[in-house]
C-alpha cells in the first residue's frame, strides 16, 4: 500500500459543489476505508434499495436519471438492464468493467484507488437490479494498487455485512470476486472481457446474441463500467431526477475528463456534461492553457481512439451530441491535447503501433489492416514514405471502418482518417521532404 | 466455449422468415443466417472461417453482404435472416470489400502455391481468382515465421504426429481450433501471439494426437495444416475419387477415396458429409487406416502349409488343397463337422456367400461372426438380442434432452456417437450422464459420471429401477411387479452392491423420468462382458418401468462396420425364426443340425468333433477374450482355411491361408447400427491375386460341386430379400429376473482389466496403417495416476501385468481421466499378445501388477 496515483483532481471543487458528486472525497487519503466512507454517507444507497426497493424500482430510477455508459459507448445504462430477460432460468452476472486501458484515461483508476466502495456499492446496487447474485470486477492486470484496494474494499464490505449471504437480513445473497486483467487492451470490449473471465482468450464474440441475453457461461450478463456503476449510488441517493437535472438534454449528470498532453495542468476533472472544451483546456481551475505558451495544434477529445479536433473547433460542449457533430466523440473522456510541436505522422505512428500491437487477430481486416498501416506510416516517419502512401492509408482505413467484429478497428482509423483530413499537407511533406515539417520537435522527458 | 441455451423456448412448429436476396424472394426457416438462406438458394457467398457444423465467429469477413437499411456491410454468416430483410450479395460495395479482405489475406501469404499441397483445392486460391485482383499494393517483405533453429523461411512445424503447420500459410481462420474445442472437446491447439503475428501453435508441451485431428487438416481452407499422410505425394487434380463407407465403425461413416489412374492406390480418404451419421468429421481411424490396403505386407499369394511350414502357391493349388481335405472331412465325418467364423466388417455379400456355403454346401449350422466376445448366447431372442435390434439413429442424438451412455468409452469404440453427444450438449444444452466402471473421456460434458464397481452393471440398472419406484416415478403395480422379480430389494442395497451413491442413482432416475426425448445406449463394456444377458435383461426392465423407447430410443449399439448386416442375414450360429422360414424357401432347405456359437464351435473342436474351419477376415487368436482355448481349439484341427489381408496370429495356424481383397478394392454393401445399407465402390482394382469373401466361399462351392452362384446378381437379388425382414425384435411385455451375480476375486489380482481398441486402432487391421502408427504402434497399460504413485510407477516405466494365467510386461501410460483400480489395454498391435492374460469364463478379468526393476 506504497503507491498513491498522484493524480491532480477537482475534488476540493467537487466538494463546494452539489452537482458534482464523484470526486467529493477522492483527496481523503482515508476515503477507501470503510469507516471513512459510511462516515460520509456510504452504503446509505445500498441500504435503501436493500430496505424495500424493487429491482424494477432500481432500473427505473436509472433509466430516469439518463446516465448513460462511461466506458465509451454511451449506451443508457437503465435501458441495459430493462435487456435481462425477465424469465430466463439462468443466473445471471454483473461484470464492471475495470480494464481501463484507453491510451489518455486513468479517471476509473482513481476512483478504485481512491473511493474503491463507491464502486462496490454501485455494482451491488446493479446487481440487485438486474437479479444478480454473483458480481466481478475485471481489473485491468497492471493496476496493481487498483487490485489491492479493490481487494481490501471487499473484504471490509463482506466483513460488514455490505456483501455476502441474506445482506441486511434481506434474504438477498451477494458474492463478488475481483478478477485481474491479463494485460490486454481488448478486454475492455465487453465481450473479450467475458472470454477472458471464462478463461478463454481475449477475443471480441460476434453480437447478437449481446451479452445481456447470453454473455458470461451463455448466461445474461450486464457489462458496465467503473464511472458508470459509481454514479448509480448516488442517483439512488438524490433521485433520477436530481441527476437528470445535470448536464445537458442528452447528456445528463457530470463526467470525468482524464486531461493530458501538452497542458500545464494535466489531471482528472469532474464537471457537468457539456462543459466546454476551451475552458477546460486554458481554465485555470483545470488546463490552466497550453505548456510553453505555445499554439494549440490538435486535440483528441475522448481517449486514443476518437477523431482530432481542429484549434477552430474547440469552442464546444463535452457531451456526447455536441462532439458527435463535429465528427468526433466523447469517447471514455480522455482529452489529450497537442500543441504545434507535435508532428502528427509520429503522433499517428505511436497510436498505430498501440493499435497495432493491441489487436487481437481474430478479423482479417484489423489483424492485417493495422500491421500493415504502422509499416507504411513507419516508413514515412523514416523518410521512406512513397508517393501514394497517404492515398493507400486512407483506404486501408476505408477498409478497417465499419468491417471488424468490435471497435477496435474503427479506434484503430478513425484518429488517422481525421489526422490526414486536417494535417494532409504535413503527410505529404513529409513523403516529398523526408523530414518533418515540424521542425522544433516537442521533446518528451 | 460457452454452453448453449437449452433449446426449451424453441417453438414447437418451425417457423419460417422471408426476405429478399439479389431480388429474390426466399423463405427460410427462422434462426437461419443470411448465408444459409443464400446458400439454400443456390447463392454462393464466400467463406473462408464459417464451417456449417461450428457457431459462426465471422473472422475472416470475406461473407460481406449488403443489406438495405444498415449503413454498413454485415458478414452473413453471422446475421440472422429477418422478414422484408433486402440483401445484396453481389453490389460493388460487397465487391470492394471482398477484395479487401483478399488483399488483406494476401498481404503476408505466400505465393507458394506451386509447391504447397492444397493447390488445387485451395480456398484462398479460388477465392482470390474469384473475387481478389491481381496486382498486390502491399510492397514490403512479407512476414515469415521461423521456427527456433531453423535457417529457412519455410515454415515446417510438426504440431502433432501426423500434422505439419505451416503458419506462413494460416490466414488464421480458427476453423481448426473451433472444431476441435467445439467439436471435439480438445485443447491441444489454441491460438498465440496477437495481431498480424498471431498464430496457431499446439499448446505448450502437446502434441496434437487426438483422435479426430486428421479433420483439421481437412477443414484447413489453406496449406497452413497438412498431413505426412497427403503432403508431397501427389497433385490432387491427377486423383480421382470413390464414395465409400468407413470400414472400421459401426456408424458407417461416409468418406471418400482419392485414387489414381496411373498405380493402383489409394492416396487419402476425407469426409463426405452426411449430416445422418457424421456430420462430417471423420476419426482418425477411418481417415488413415485406408493405408494398409497399400502395404507392402499385404498377402500376395495363396499359402499352403507343406511340411509344418506354409509356402507360397496359385490359387488353383490351394482350392485344389481345400477341395481334396474339406471333401475328405464333409465325406467321411459329415459336413456338421466343418466351422466358420467371419469378420463382422465383411460386406453382405461376403458375409451371406459363408453363411450359403456352411448351410447349403457343408449343411453345418456351425458359423459366427462374433469372434471376438466370450460366452455368447445362442438363442437368437436372448435379452442382449433384444436390445441390440432395437432402431437407433445417431442423429436423433442431436435434440434429445437426456443422453445416458452405459458400459461405453466412447471414444474407444464409437466415434460419431461420441462427437454428437458433444454435439447435443454444446447446441442443444443436453444433459449427459455416463455409466461405466471407469471414469471415460467424455467426462467432461457429463452432468454426471457414475463409476460402478467392475462387474456390478445389473445391480446399477436396478439400482435406477429401485430408486425410480423409491421416488414415486414409475407406475406403481409395475414397479411392485418389477420388485418381485429383481434383486437387491432396496435402492441402499443395490448401491453398496455396485458402488454407486443412492443420491447420484437418484438424480439419474429423477432426470430419465423427467426428459421428454431420451438416448440410451449400452456399449462394448456391456457387449463383452460374460453376463451381457443379465445385463440386457435389467435394461428391458428399466426400459419398461420407465417408457424409455416410448420417447427416444434405448439399444445396445454394434461394433463393427457391418454387424448390424451380419445380424440381417443370418451370420448367427442360429438365426431368428423369420429369418430360419426365408432362408430355408431362398435355398429350399435349412439344415437340421446344432447350432453352435464360437465358444461352442472352439469347445467341439477340443473336443474333435469339429475337424475342418474356415475363418474369413477374422482374427481370434488375436482378439478372442482368451489366446490359450482358441490356440488349444485351433491348433487341434485337421484342417484350418484362413483368409485375410495380412498374415496374422491366425493364419500362422492354417493349412491354407487365402489373400483377401480389401474394402475399397470392390463394390460392397454394408448395413450401419441404424441398419441403413451403404455402399462402398470400387476405389482400386484387387491387387492381382487377392479376392473378396464373396469370389473365395463361391470357389469353394465350386470345388466342392455346388458353386453359389452363376451370377453375382442372383446373390445381390436373396441378400435384398433378406434385408427387407423386419429385424426388430419387440421389447418382452414382462419383467426379467435379474440378480446380481458377484465374482469373488482371486487373492492378490485386484486390479480390474479391461482389454480394447486404442482410440486410434479397430482390431487388428489398422496397425500397419504408419499414419496411426505414428499416435500408437505399441500395447500399453493405462492406469490411474493414484495406482502409478502406489506402485512408484512413471510414465513409460515398465510393468509386469500378470493374471492367473498368463503375464505380459507393458509401457505404462498414466491416464488424465481413470481414477480408480482399473487398468486398461490396448489388443491392436501384434507384439504382445495381450488377449493371453484373459479368461473366456471370467467376468472381469483381474491382475496383479508389479514394477519390473531395471
Amino acid at each position: 500500500m506504497t503507491f498513491y496515483s498522484p493524480v491532480i483532481t477537482n475534488a476540493a471543487d467537487a466538494a463546494k459543489d452539489d452537482r458534482l458528486h464523484l470526486f467529493k472525497y477522492v483527496e481523503d487519503p482515508d476515503q477507501y476505508k470503510i469507516a471513512t466512507y459510511e462516515a460520509h454517507g456510504g452504503y446509505k444507497a445500498w441500504k435503501k434499495v436493500m430496505g424495500g426497493m424493487t429491482p424494477q424500482q432500481v432500473t427505473d430510477e436509472v433509466k430516469k436519471s439518463g446516465l448513460r455508459g462511461r466506458g465509451g459507448a454511451g449506451f443508457p445504462t437503465g435501458m441495459k438492464w430493462g435487456f435481462v430477460p425477465k424469465d430466463s432460468p439462468k443466473p445471471r452476472y454483473l461484470c464492471c468493467n475495470a480494464d481501463e486501458s484507453e491510451p489518455g484515461t486513468c479517471k476509473d483508476r482513481v476512483l478504485m484507488e481512491r473511493d474503491p466502495h463507491g464502486v462496490i456499492e454501485g455494482m451491488a446496487i446493479a446487481s440487485y437490479a438486474i437479479g444478480c447474485h454473483l458480481m466481478f470486477i475485471y481489473i485491468r492486470g497492471e493496476f496493481g494498487h487498483c487490485i489491492e484496494r479493490m481487494e481490501q474494499a471487499m473484504d471490509e464490505a463482506y466483513a460488514k455485512g455490505h456483501l455476502g449471504k441474506n445482506i441486511y437480513g434481506s434474504g438477498y445473497d451477494l458474492e463478488m470476486i475481483v478478477h485481474t486483467g491479463g494485460g490486454a487492451y481488448i478486454c475492455g470490449e465487453e465481450t473479450a472481457l467475458l472470454n477472458s473471465v471464462e478463461g478463454e482468450r481475449g477475443m471480441s464474440r460476434i453480437r447478437p446474441p449481446f451479452p445481456a441475453v447470453e454473455g458470461l457461461y451463455a448466461c445474461p450478463t450486464i457489462v458496465n463500467n467503473v464511472e458508470s456503476l459509481a454514479s448509480v449510488p448516488h442517483i439512488i441517493n438524490h433521485g433520477g431526477d436530481w441527476y437528470a437535472s445535470l448536464g445537458t438534454e442528452k447528456s445528463k449528470g457530470t463526467k470525468i475528463f482524464s486531461l493530458s498532453g501538452h497542458v500545464r495542468k494535466p489531471g482528472n476533472y469532474e464537471v457537468e456534461m457539456g462543459f466546454n472544451l476551451k475552458k477546460m483546456i486554458y481554465d485555470p481551475a483545470y488546463g490552466n492553457g497550453i505548456l510553453g505558451d505555445k499554439k494549440l495544434k490538435g486535440v483528441i477529445p475522448g481517449g486514443a481512439s476518437t477523431p482530432f479536433l481542429t484549434p477552430d473547433q474547440i469552442d464546444v460542449g463535452l457531451d456526447y451530441e455536441s462532439l458527435q457533430t463535429i465528427g468526433s466523440m466523447l469517447g471514455s473522456g480522455a482529452i489529450i491535447v497537442f500543441h504545434e510541436d507535435t508532428c502528427i505522422v509520429w503522433t499517428i505512428l505511436k497510436l498505430i503501433h498501440f493499435f497495432r500491437h493491441e489487436s487481437c487477430g481474430k478479423c482479417t481486416p484489423c489483424r492485417e489492416g493495422t500491421g500493415w498501416l504502422e509499416q507504411i506510416i513507419k516508413r514515412i516517419e523514416e523518410g521512406g514514405g512513397q508517393p501514394g502512401d497517404v492515398e493507400k492509408i486512407d483506404d486501408i482505413c476505408g477498409n478497417i471502418l465499419g468491417r471488424t467484429i468490435c471497435p477496435l478497428g474503427d479506434a484503430a482509423v478513425m484518429p488517422i482518417q481525421s489526422a490526414i483530413k486536417h494535417w494532409r499537407e504535413e503527410w505529404q511533406y513529409h513523403i516529398e521532404h523526408k523530414e518533418c515539417l515540424v521542425k522544433t520537435k516537442f521533446e518528451f522527458k | 466455449m460457452a454452453k448453449a441455451t437449452k433449446n426449451a423456448d424453441k417453438p414447437a412448429a418451425v417457423q419460417t422468415v422471408s426476405l429478399t436476396i439479389d431480388g429474390r424472394s426466399v423463405t427460410v426457416p427462422r434462426g437461419s443466417t443470411v448465408l444459409e438462406a443464400a446458400r439454400r438458394f443456390g447463392i454462393d457467398i464466400p467463406t473462408f472461417c464459417w464451417h456449417p457444423k461450428l457457431k459462426p465467429v465471422g473472422a475472416c469477413r470475406m461473407c460481406y453482404v449488403e443489406v438495405e437499411k444498415m449503413p454498413k456491410l454485415q458478414v452473413s454468416c453471422a446475421l440472422e435472416a429477418m422478414d422484408g430483410m433486402v440483401v445484396h450479395t453481389d453490389s460493388d460495395l460487397v465487391k470492394r470489400g471482398r477484395k479487401a479482405i483478399i488483399e488483406f489475406i494476401l498481404a503476408n501469404h505466400p505465393l507458394d502455391c506451386p509447391t504447397c499441397d492444397k493447390g488445387g483445392e485451395c480456398d484462398l486460391q479460388n477465392l482470390t481468382f474469384a473475387h481478389g485482383v491481381d496486382d498486390s499494393r502491399f510492397d514490403f517483405t512479407k512476414y515469415r515465421f521461423v521456427d527456433e533453429g531453423m535457417t529457412t523461411t519455410f515454415d515446417d512445424k510438426r504440431i502433432g504426429p501426423e500434422i505439419v503447420l505451416n503458419r506462413n500459410r494460416c490466414i488464421l481462420c480458427y476453423k481448426c481450433v473451433r472444431a476441435n474445442k467445439e467439436a471435439f472437446g480438445e485443447y491441444d491447439l489454441g491460438v498465440y501471439e496477437r495481431g498480424n503475428i498471431a498464430q496457431i501453435d499446439a499448446a505448450p508441451g502437446e502434441q496434437v494426437d487426438n483422435p479426430f485431428s486428421g479433420n483439421l487438416v481437412e477443414i484447413c481452407p489453406v496449406g497452413a495444416l497438412t498431413n505426412s499422410d497427403w503432403r508431397y505425394k501427389i497433385r490432387v487434380w491427377l486423383t480421382r475419387t470413390a464414395p465409400s463407407v468407413c470400414n472400421f465403425s459401426s456408424a458407417g461413416t461416409n468418406t471418400l477415396i482419392f485414387g489414381d489412374n496411373h498405380k493402383n492406390h489409394l492416396y487419402r480418404v476425407t469426409s463426405r458429409m452426411n449430416d445422418e451419421i457424421d456430420d462430417g468429421w471423420l476419426a482418425d481411424v477411418t481417415r488413415y487406416g485406408y493405408q494398409v490396403v497399400n502395404s507392402p505386407d499385404r498377402l500376395k499369394t495363396p499359402l499352403i502349409k507343406k511340411g509344418g511350414k506354409q509356402v507360397e502357391a496359385t490359387w488353383d493349388e490351394a482350392l485344389e488343397v481345400i477341395r481334396k481335405r474339406f471333401g475328405e472331412i464333409k465325406d467321411k465325418f459329415g459336413g456338421v463337422c466343418v466351422g466358420a467364423m467371419v469378420a463382422p466388417n465383411l460386406d453382405n455379400a461376403s458375409l451371406y456367400g459363408a453363411s450359403k456355403l456352411m448351410r447349403t454346401v457343408f449343411k453345418s449350422n456351425n458359423i459366427d461372426y462374433r469372434g471376438y466376445y466370450r460366452m455368447l448366447p445362442g438363442d437368437p431372442e436372448s435379452p442382449y438380442m433384444i436390445l441390440q435390434s432395437q432402431p437407433f439413429r445417431i442423429a436423433d442424438i442431436d435434440d434429445c434432452d437426456l443422453v445416458i451412455a452405459f458400459g461405453s468409452d466412447l471414444v474407444r469404440e464409437h466415434h460419431n456417437q461420441y462427437l454428437r453427444l458433444r454435439k447435443a450438449y454444446n447446441f442443444a444444452g443436453t444433459r449427459i450422464f455416463s455409466i461405466n466402471p471407469y471414469r471415460v473421456k467424455s467426462a467432461d460434458i457429463s452432468e454426471l459420471e457414475l463409476v460402478y464397481g467392475p462387474g456390478t452393471e445389473e445391480a446399477v440398472i436396478n439400482g435406477l429401477c429401485l430408486a425410480a419406484a423409491e421416488e414415486g416415478l414409475a407406475d406403481k403395480s409395475l414397479a411392485n411387479e418389477l420388485l418381485s422379480r429383481i434383486e437387491p430389494k432396496t435402492l441402499r442395497e443395490a448401491a453398496r452392491f455396485c458402488g454407486v451413491p443412492e443420491d447420484k442413482l437418484r438424480v439419474v432416475a429423477r432426470s430419465l423420468s423427467e426428459a421428454s426425448k431420451v438416448t440410451f445406449f449400452a456399449g462394448e463394456i456391456v457387449a463383452r462382458s460374460r453376463e451381457r444377458d443379465l445385463i440386457a435383461g435389467a435394461l428391458l426392465n428399466l426400459n419398461r418401468l420407465m417408457g424409455i423407447t416410448g420417447r427416444g430410443q434405448m439399444a445396445a449399439l454394434v461394433r463393427h462396420a457391418n454387424s448390424k448386416g451380419a445380424e440381417k442375414l443370418g451370420l448367427l450360429p442360429q438365426p431368428r425364426a423369420g429369418l430360419v422360414d426365408e432362408l430355408g424357401m431362398i435355398w429350399g432347405a435349412y439344415p437340421d443340425c446344432a447350432a453352435n456359437s464360437t465358444d461352442a464351435m472352439m469347445a467341439l473342436i477340443k473336443k474333435e468333433e469339429i475337424k475342418g474351419f474356415l475363418v474369413i477376415g477374422a482374427n481370434p487368436m488375436m482378439l478372442y477374450p482368451d489366446q490359450q482355448f482358441v490356440r488349444e481349439g485351433l491348433e487341434r484341427l485337421d484342417f484350418l482355411v484362413a483368409c485375410d489381408l495380412f498374415e496374422t496370429a491366425t493364419t500362422e495356424l492354417a493349412d491354407v491361408v487365402l489373400p483377401l481383397a480389401s474394402w475399397a478394392e470392390y463394390r460392397g454393401q454394408y448395413v450401419n447400427l441404424e441398419g441403413d445399407v451403404q455402399t462402398a465402390s470400387e476405389a482400386m482394382a484387387p491387387l492381382p491375386t487377392a479376392k473378396p469373401g464373396f469370389e473365395i466361399t463361391n470357389l469353394i462351392a465350386g470345388v466342392l460341386g455346388t458353386p453359389l452362384y452363376g451370377d453375382r446378381s442372383e446373390l445381390d437379388g436373396e441378400i435384398e430379400r433378406l434385408l427387407e425382414l423386419d429385424s426388430v425384435i419387440p421389447c418382452p411385455d414382462r419383467f426379467m429376473e435379474v440378480k446380481p451375480v458377484s465374482e469373488p476375486k482371486s487373492d492378490g489380482y485386484n486390479v480390474a482389466l479391461y482389454i480394447m481398441d486404442d482410440s486410434h486402432h479397430y482390431v487388428h487391421l489398422t496397425e500397419k496403417a504408419p499414419s496411426l502408427a505414428n499416435f500408437v504402434s505399441e500395447p500399453y497399460i493405462e492406469l490411474s495416476p493414484d495406482l502409478a504413485a502406489h506402485y512408484k510407477i512413471q510414465d513409460g516405466d515398465s510393468i509386469r501385468v500378470e493374471s492367473e494365467v498368463a503375464k505380459v510386461i507393458l509401457p505404462v501410460r498414466i491416464s488424465d481421466h481413470i481414477d480408480n483400480e482399473v487398468v486398461l489395454v490396448p489388443r491392436n498391435f501384434t507384439s504382445k499378445p495381450v488377449t493371453s492374460l484373459l479368461m473366456r469364463k471370467r467376468r472381469i478379468d483381474r491382475v496383479k501388477i508389479s514394477k519390473v526393476d531395471e
